[in-house]
């Protein structure tokens, strides 16, 4: 314990030095809409694309369908929708992102990929805006003028948007 | 508990159950022929031997203290021969053995649950009945009650080698050494007794080395002894030695105390076994010649009984079924690569050697296929061997002469729904014990028939489904005794002289149903047939009934024969691919305008076969886009399920295929899209995905609810 708080300190003294492991996750991020959106590697199993999505009758419309990934079949959603942003045609730049949120595996459908970078989640800070997305839970300026939003892929599980 | 112990309880619960199992099939058998072969007390005699050694193993001492008196028992039948006993000392012990045999079974039932054994008392009560048996035929047997003196004799204290027993008879000992540390002494030394009981007469010392845990401390201090009788038996137990595992050394020991041999030096020869447990190898070189040629003709009778053990293995259900599920991709992906637009590029020589190999692929994974198949199919015997079981208990029970005909036990089902068609075919039988049969033999000769009852548990198979029948050659049911009787209930929906006889005999499959005024003890608690009913529905089966007064009642069963996959019709409706049952289809065909039929509600029906049935639109309930909106365009599929018909309206057939069925990923589950009539899904031959109807569902949702 002492060790950690020494970390912190040192971390607090000098900003740019080499971060503290515990709080630095490698992240994916990516495009939804006009959102960037950032994710924790943990949880992606890969980018997944070029698989025909079977539509699937009476579910939410974010509910894009299934793909037969290999002889496992899983649920599609599409985060534009999810976000009630409006929807969009899929093009070549579109990815779908295969999760795994404890051992529930599901797919997203989104935008773009952007980069996978390094993110300390110390520097994430909440989002002070009242009605937020559900989705997202946090946000974090990295300083070229950009915003990323971090994306809280357990609330996918409980369908609460 | 660690793992290794859970994994051993697994073991002895599985091999006990199974042992009892065994037991129990032959003692209805030999009962039926009202003695015992004196196979089958050699068979009952060790199968009780390994019960009792494994469960002292497990110290689970109510199970082998009742084994162990059992074992006594038949100790000395075996001796005496199966013939010292009179018909009613047979049928004394065949009730005697029932009974530890469900005693037994209730104990093993106990373990599974992890409560309490029975408690010192009990055991020692039943245990003393098996004891006043034993006194009792011995004593008929006029012969002096020596009965187990020659298992186990009480090794004397005093002997030439330290602690090695005295035993006048014995040619040489066998003194091993087990492993060191392994905590697990009594099992091995139980182990290689075991071993070497198939084929020696010999005894070992301490006697009850293989079961008696206090023993342990001694037997890695000092080893055990095994003693020969002759030397020759010891040469060849010596060879077979060398097979087992656990063991640290052994050494050959000349007996001193023989009473003819004259005294040899106590130790011959040592040999250390230095191969690890696992592996077999021989040990060091043979400094002895005399060994050699003995290996041979040893060989012989520890290969001849080894196969029986080890040709069955237990394997976790979870595995094959994932077994099943690689090998159903494995199909579908050899179809996807060998239809593959790309192949047209090919020359056409290179394209006729692509085809000769991908027959070649296509045969062995169809091979594949049936054999992944087939690992999940067990015969039927061990249920209808377990009616064989409630049949006998009933007749005493009940005091009605019935015989059992079982034909077709070796019909293979899958697991699943062997195991889940159990209770309705138990339920079946004791029902038509407890009413189908007459309840005396005047009435059976009154009415012209065998004095004898007759009760046939048949199974046969079809292409896709297996079909159980119970037939009894009893009463038969009167059609008007079950009208009057729903009408009492209330259970009539018609006038009582609208209902057909096939619709009559239905009545009895309706909650709430029962006929016999008394509950008994095996039949008449209340579920009744609609229980069985259900039951069989729920694992894709149907379930009829036809009875003709005066000659007895037949309940027929017919149940796919798995689960997992099942032959479906694939439809389109706009851009999906629907997948019904083909078992639900009774008819498909075209209409035209003019027999559309329209309710008040504008609600489309069709009239088939002198009955309306409504018309589900799949693209109007699903909500899907499709250019075929007009009904003459499209095609009707007449569905029933559970006496429930109506017609699904869809673009047009693709035709038949097997489909493996897939549950739907775990997120989609909170949709419930089990009420909206989709079942799950299934992938095609090219990879797409197909929605599996499951036209009961649909016609709650679509038909119920318009």
């Amino acid at each position: 314990m002492s060790e950690q708080t020494t970390n912190v300190n040192l971390d607090a003294e000098e900003t740019s030095a080499q971060e503290e492991a515990t709080t630095v996750e490698r992240c994916l991020s990516f495009q939804v809409d006009d959102l960037i959106l950032f994710l924790s590697t943990d949880y992606i199993v890969e980018i997944v694309n070029d698989y025909p999505i079977t539509p699937l009758p009476m579910v939410p419309s974010f509910v894009k369908g299934m793909i037969n990934l290999r002889g496992q079949i899983l649920p599609v959603l599409d985060m534009r929708l999810c976000m009630d942003k409006p929807p969009a045609e899929y093009t070549g730049k579109t990815c779908v992102i295969r999760l795994d949120i404890d051992s529930a595996p599901l797919c997203i459908v989104i935008d773009s990929v952007c980069q996978v970078l390094d993110i300390d989640f110390k520097e994430v800070r909440p989002i002070p805006v009242k009605r937020q997305q559900k989705l997202l839970n946090g946000m974090i300026d990295l300083g070229d003028g950009k915003v990323m939003m971090s994306f809280d892929c357990n609330v996918l599980l409980e369908k609460r948007y | 508990m660690d793992n290794g112990m859970e994994a051993m309880l697994e073991t002895y619960l599985y091999e006990t159950n199974s042992l009892l199992d065994a037991l129990d099939e032959l003692l209805v058998n030999d009962e039926k022929i009202g003695d015992f072969s004196s196979d089958d007390v050699n068979e009952i005699f060790r199968s009780m031997h390994t019960i009792k050694g494994s469960s002292a193993m497990m110290e689970f001492n109510s199970l082998a203290t009742i084994a162990h008196h059992i074992e006594d028992l038949f100790f000395y039948i075996r001796d005496k021969g199966i013939e010292s006993l009179d018909s009613e000392h047979k049928k004394e012990l065949f009730d005697l053995m029932f009974r530890s045999g469900d005693y037994l079974r209730s104990e093993v039932q106990k373990v599974e649950e992890g409560s309490p054994l029975s408690a010192e008392a009990e055991i020692d009560s039943f245990a003393s009945e098996i004891n006043a048996f034993l006194k009792k035929i011995s004593n008929t047997a006029d012969e002096a009650p020596e009965e187990t003196a020659d298992e186990t004799p009480a090794p004397e204290e005093k002997s030439a080698a330290p602690g090695m027993p005295e035993d006048p008879d014995a040619a040489a000992f066998l003194h091993i050494y087990l492993e060191e540390g392994s905590g697990m002494e009594n099992l091995y030394a139980f182990m290689i007794i075991n071993a070497l009981q198939d084929a020696f007469v010999f005894r070992c010392y301490p006697p009850d080395v293989e079961t008696n845990p206090d023993t342990s401390a001694e037997i890695i201090e000092n080893g055990f002894y095994v003693a020969f009788d002759s030397r020759e038996d010891v040469e060849q137990a010596e060879s077979m030695l060398k097979s087992q595992a656990h063991i640290r050394s052994y050494e050959i020991l000349e007996n001193p105390g023989k009473k003819t041999a004259a005294p040899a030096p106590a130790a011959s020869d040592v040999k250390t076994q230095e191969a690890p447990p696992a592996k077999q190898e021989p040990p060091v070189s043979d400094s002895k010649p005399a060994a050699a040629p003995a290996k041979a003709p040893a060989a012989v009778p520890a290969k001849a009984h080894a196969p029986v053990k080890q040709n069955l293995i237990s394997v976790n259900v979870m595995k094959l079924d994932s077994l099943l599920d690689i090998v159903g991709e494995l199909v579908i992906t050899e179809s996807m690569v060998t239809s593959a637009p790309e192949l047209n590029q090919l020359s056409r020589d290179s394209f006729d050697n692509f085809m000769k190999s991908a027959r070649q692929l296509r045969k062995l994974t169809d091979d594949l296929q049936d054999i992944a198949m087939s690992l999940r199919m067990v015969p039927i015997s061990g249920v209808f061997q377990k009616m064989n079981r409630i049949v006998r208990d009933m007749k005493q029970k009940l005091n009605k002469d019935v015989r059992l005909i079982i034909e077709g036990e070796n019909t293979e089902m899958d697991k699943n729904i062997v195991d889940s068609i159990q209770d309705p075919i138990m339920h079946i039988v004791r029902n038509s014990m407890d009413h189908g049969i007459e309840e005396t033999q005047d009435e059976r000769i009154r009415a012209g028939k065998d004095p004898q009852g007759t009760l046939i548990l048949a199974a046969t198979h079809t292409s896709s489904e297996v079909v159980i029948t119970v037939t009894d050659d009893g009463y038969g049911m009167d059609p008007a005794k079950l009208l009057a009787k729903a009408s009492e209930k209330g259970l009539l929906t018609k006038p009582a002289e609208e209902y057909t006889k096939k619709e009559a005999l239905n009545l009895i499959m309706l909650p709430g149903f029962s006929t016999n005024q008394t509950v008994t003890e095996f039949s008449g608690r209340g579920v009744g047939m609609d229980v069985v009913k259900k039951n069989i529905e729920s694992v894709g089966g149907t379930f009829a009934l036809d009875s003709e007064l005066g000659s007895g009642t037949t309940v027929t069963m017919r149940i796919p024969l798995t689960l997992a996959i099942m032959d479906g019709m694939k439809v389109t409706v706009g851009r999906s691919i629907f997948t019904i049952p083909i078992a639900n289809i009774m008819q498909s065909f075209k209409i035209t305008t003019d027999e559309i039929i329209y309710d008040d509600y504008g609600n489309e029906m069709v009239a088939r076969m002198d009955s309306f049935y409504p018309i589900v639109r799949l693209h109007r309930f699903f909500n899907l886009e499709t250019e075929v909106e007009n009904l003459e365009d499209g095609i009707l599929l007449w569905v029933e399920a559970n006496d429930r018909s109506y017609c699904i309206f869809v673009d047009q057939l693709i035709g038949e295929q097997q489909v493996v069925v897939k549950p739907f990923p775990t997120y989609l589950n909170s949709f419930e899209l089990k009420n909206f009539g989709i079942n799950g899904c299934t992938i095609l031959g090219d990879g797409s995905i197909s929605i599996i109807l499951d036209v009961l569902g649909l016609y709650g949702a679509a038909v119920n609810e318009k």
